[in-house]
């Protein structure tokens, strides 16, 4: 390998490994919702859209910065993700196997046709003047906008690690996650922990939403694609692990990044889509899963 | 002269279905033929995915990839100055044949991973037919897209019996599927599928059964909307809109009930030509009513009729002498 | 059949009345009434399928009785949740060692007490439960799959202290023992005894739940088919009720 085929990989791979952080912040909410209760919400993904939308509006409207207005779409989401749970979701899981599944992509397409209406289909992006223009990072420069999705990750991950290790609740919601059954007799308030766990599912998706939508340009649509994403992320990491997470993140940046670079744009979403799958047929629990 | 019970259930449906059969003969009014065209197409679509989701246990995400690369072989077959027919036929066996091929992979994934696993492959095709241009020639839309060809000479008339057609046959395939070993085996796999391997039922073989028979069907009506609209384009063609319409339907009507689809369909296209002009706002109203159904009614109109009747329909039994 | 005295329901910390319990369709609990008074240990012993645990669970609140009611303390609990039962004093020592695998001891031990009320005595009972079982304050950082068998069920039982129960449900803590490691289960359910709580035991090991009990309930397919202190039973009456046909 010459040294110039180096020095032209180089950039694709930290590209895609600022990527992947984004898209492991992306993957956090679902991996929560899908490791505490064994739901995949397939409203995920426009959740996150809708949070971008929010900050969208805050901005064009009132100017307000987007990381700024997370003090606002951080509480917001909580209470989204908590309502949800406990007046929706908890109700469906009684209902059959497939109720949670469907009522989440009816969610989903309200959130779709909502946007769509308030904000028209055409793309829309989040701004913020300390976020333009490229970083130079040692060997090559990358936008500013992945850097700081990174680093944001890194940050949101750390303190839900810590918050699930430490606190009472986060413990309560692990525990729950490995055994309902013996949580309820432990005294365990499930129904409670479960909302919790969804609104804290939900306000990582707001603060993915808003990283996501100063990085990249968003439609009420964009939702869907990202779905695939997040869910490639925790099928690759597997469930019950930050670092898992952050590596099926890495995973699939990487991928999209590298075969960007060899095969052309174009192909890039192809081939991401297409390890998800080859991983999901041939090791549905993940790499790291337990 | 009484005429018996069981000749009377046998004659009803073969009246109803020549009567519907000389409708566009009989100067029917252009917009009811369209709506029972988009009806049994629908229908179909309905019927198998209710095959798959509301009786094998099978929630099958993908619909649209079926329907989008049936309707891609039909362009296929058309380009190449091959009567159109074939491209019904050759739409069905292509996703018949897809099916097969994914059963294998995904047949693997338990419950959950199955159906996103499912959601995966139709978004995977939208690229691949972004980039993959199987026919040389003009194209339509913003790129990417195709005409049908073949196809000029034909009137809402034609379409109409095709779809109707279509649509008979996925009811008379549900009759006769549910009713037979092969129903018999999957009502033991949708219950559960560890219970059904150790009772010695053959899962994975009885799943392909049902994935590629379903497959086949609803490409083919996916080819039979295609003649009708007459052109085809990634973004719609592999679109989540054909999986909205198999769920709304078969959950407004009933999953795993028979009648279920028929009911939810009905209403389905209603919707469809009542919000048309509404664009995004029928697609929310969509949504809302699954939502709403799903926690309220969440066996359908159908599940909740008979609920409602369950005393009256025990009177009835014991009057027939059954 | 079970015959209640009047006296002996009248001081009874719970009182199980009539009930029939249900998984979908199929009747679990045939018309079961038991009482436990302050203080005994009671065994229940039956069968595989015999619906023992079936009737732990709806104390638990795990499945709720379609008819009859459950008083504890004098107070009907059969339709409240499971958390709200810990809260109230009934603790679950469940069948098949339901640790929480990925967690440490001294987490799985601190979850016991997460109920409000127990929050407060939380150092407290965890002292105590130290006491009972020394070899979890040594492993007290190992995560708990790590436990062998007997280990897990300790844990087990010391969770459940951490609620601080009035009564304790066991459910077969011996399955999948080796005896020797059952003896020292049944010496700290002995020593739980002695600092007042009151016990429930589902033993499938007849003879230990005999040598273990003051009182004995057979359940034969979902109901009650005797109840005697276990100084008046005879061995023939256990041998008829458990196998007879």
């Amino acid at each position: 390998m010459t040294v110039e085929v180096l020095a032209g990989l180089s950039r694709p791979i930290i590209m895609g490994v600022l990527l992947g952080g984004l898209y492991a912040l992306i993957a956090l909410g679902l991996s929560i919702v899908f490791g505490v209760m064994k739901l995949i919400n397939v409203a995920h993904g426009d959740l996150m859209i809708f949070g971008a939308y929010f900050a969208y509006a805050l901005m064009t409207t009132w100017g307000i910065d987007p990381i700024l207005s997370l003090t606002m779409g951080i509480p917001l989401w909580f209470g989204l993700g908590f309502a949800i749970q406990k007046y929706v979701m908890s109700r469906a899981f009684g209902i059959s196997m497939e109720a949670p599944l469907i009522i989440a992509f009816g969610i989903s397409l309200i959130l779709q046709s909502l946007t769509q209406i308030i904000w028209s289909p055409y793309s829309r992006g989040l701004e913020a003047p300390y976020a333009l223009g490229g970083i130079s990072l040692g060997i090559t420069s990358v936008p500013k906008t992945y850097l700081l999705s990174f680093i944001a990750a890194l940050v949101v991950m750390l303190v839900l690690r810590e918050f699930l290790r430490r606190s009472y609740l986060g413990k309560a919601i692990v525990a729950a996650s490995q055994d309902k059954r013996g949580a309820e007799l432990v005294g365990i308030n499930t129904g409670r922990v479960y909302a919790f766990a969804f609104a804290i599912a939900m306000a990582t998706a707001a603060i993915a939403g808003v990283f996501f939508g100063l990085t990249f340009p968003f439609t009420p649509t964009s939702g869907v694609g990202f779905l695939v994403i997040a869910f490639g992320v925790i099928i690759i990491g597997g469930l019950g692990s930050m670092l898992g997470t952050f590596i099926g993140g890495i995973v699939l940046g990487l991928t999209q990044t590298l075969s960007g670079y060899f095969l052309g744009a174009a192909a890039q979403m192809l081939f991401v889509y297409l390890i998800v799958f080859v991983v999901l047929a041939v090791r549905p629990q993940g790499m790291f899963g337990r | 002269m009484k005429v018996p019970i069981n000749q009377l259930k046998l004659m009803l449906p073969v009246v109803l279905v020549a009567v519907l059969a000389i409708f566009p003969i009989i100067g029917t009014p252009r917009v009811w033929l369209l709506y029972l065209f988009l009806f049994f197409v629908y229908l179909t679509m309905a019927n198998m995915w209710n095959l798959l989701a509301g009786y094998s246990g099978l929630t099958f995400l993908g619909p649209g990839a079926l329907i989008g690369l049936a309707g891609y072989t039909l362009v296929i077959v058309t380009w190449n100055d091959l009567p159109f027919y074939l491209g019904i036929i050759g739409g069905g066996i292509v996703a018949a044949a897809f099916a097969a091929l994914i059963a294998v992979p995904t047949f693997r994934m338990r419950g959950i991973y199955f159906a996103i696993g499912t959601l995966v492959v139709p978004e995977a095709l939208r690229y691949v037919f972004y980039l993959w241009k199987p026919v040389g020639g003009e194209m339509q839309g913003g790129g990417a897209g195709y005409m049908i060809k073949g196809i000029g000479g034909l009137s809402l008339t034609e379409f109409y019996w095709l779809a109707l057609a279509i649509g008979i046959v996925s009811i008379f395939l549900m009759r006769i599927i549910l009713r037979s070993k092969l129903g018999l085996g999957l009502a033991a796999i949708h219950d559960s599928d560890r219970a059904a391997a150790s009772s010695g039922v053959d899962v994975f073989r009885l799943k392909l059964y049902a994935f590629v028979i379903a497959a086949f069907v609803t490409g083919a009506a996916g080819a039979i909307f295609y003649i009708y609209q007459g052109y085809i384009a990634p973004v719609s063609a592999f679109n989540i809109r054909w999986l909205m319409i198999c769920l709304l339907a078969t959950v407004i009507g009933g999953i795993g009930t028979e009648e279920g689809p028929i009911v939810g369909t009905i209403i389905v296209v209603f919707l469809h030509f009542l919000l048309a002009r509404y664009g995004a706002l029928s697609l929310l109203i969509q949504g809302a009513i699954l939502v709403v159904i799903m926690l309220l009614v969440p066996g359908g109109i159908v599940g909740l009729v008979r609920r409602k009747t369950r005393n009256y329909q025990s009177l009835l039994k014991l009057a027939a002498g059954r | 059949m079970e015959r209640h005295s009047q006296e002996m329901s009248q001081d009874a910390l719970l009182k199980i009345s009539n009930i029939d319990a249900f998984y979908g369709t199929f009747q679990a609990l045939w018309d079961v009434s038991l009482v436990v008074k302050p203080g005994e240990i009671v065994a229940l012993i039956g069968s595989n399928a015999s619906g023992k645990s079936t009737l732990i669970n709806t104390i638990s609140g795990v499945i709720h009785p379609a008819q009859g009611t459950i008083e504890f303390g004098g107070r009907d609990i059969s339709a409240l949740d499971p958390f709200q039962i810990v809260t109230l004093g009934i603790s679950q020592v469940p069948e098949g060692r339901r640790i929480f695998p990925e967690m440490t001891i001294l987490d799985n031990l601190m979850l016991g007490s997460y109920n409000r009320q127990a929050r407060a005595n939380r150092e407290q009972n965890l002292k105590k439960v130290y006491e009972h079982f020394p070899l979890l304050e040594e492993r007290t950082k190992q995560l708990a799959k790590t436990l062998s068998g007997g280990e897990q069920q300790m844990l087990v039982i010391g969770r459940g202290l951490m609620s601080d129960p009035k009564l304790m449900l066991f459910d077969e803590i011996s399955l999948g023992l080796a005896p020797k490691v059952t003896d020292e289960l049944y010496k700290a359910v002995r020593e739980i005894r002695a600092k007042g709580i009151t016990i429930l035991l589902v033993e499938q090991n007849v003879r230990r739940s005999i040598k273990e009990a003051d009182r004995a309930y057979i359940i034969k397919a979902g109901r009650i088919v005797l109840g005697k202190n276990v100084a008046e039973l005879q061995e023939e009456e256990i041998k008829q009720a458990y196998f007879g046909v």
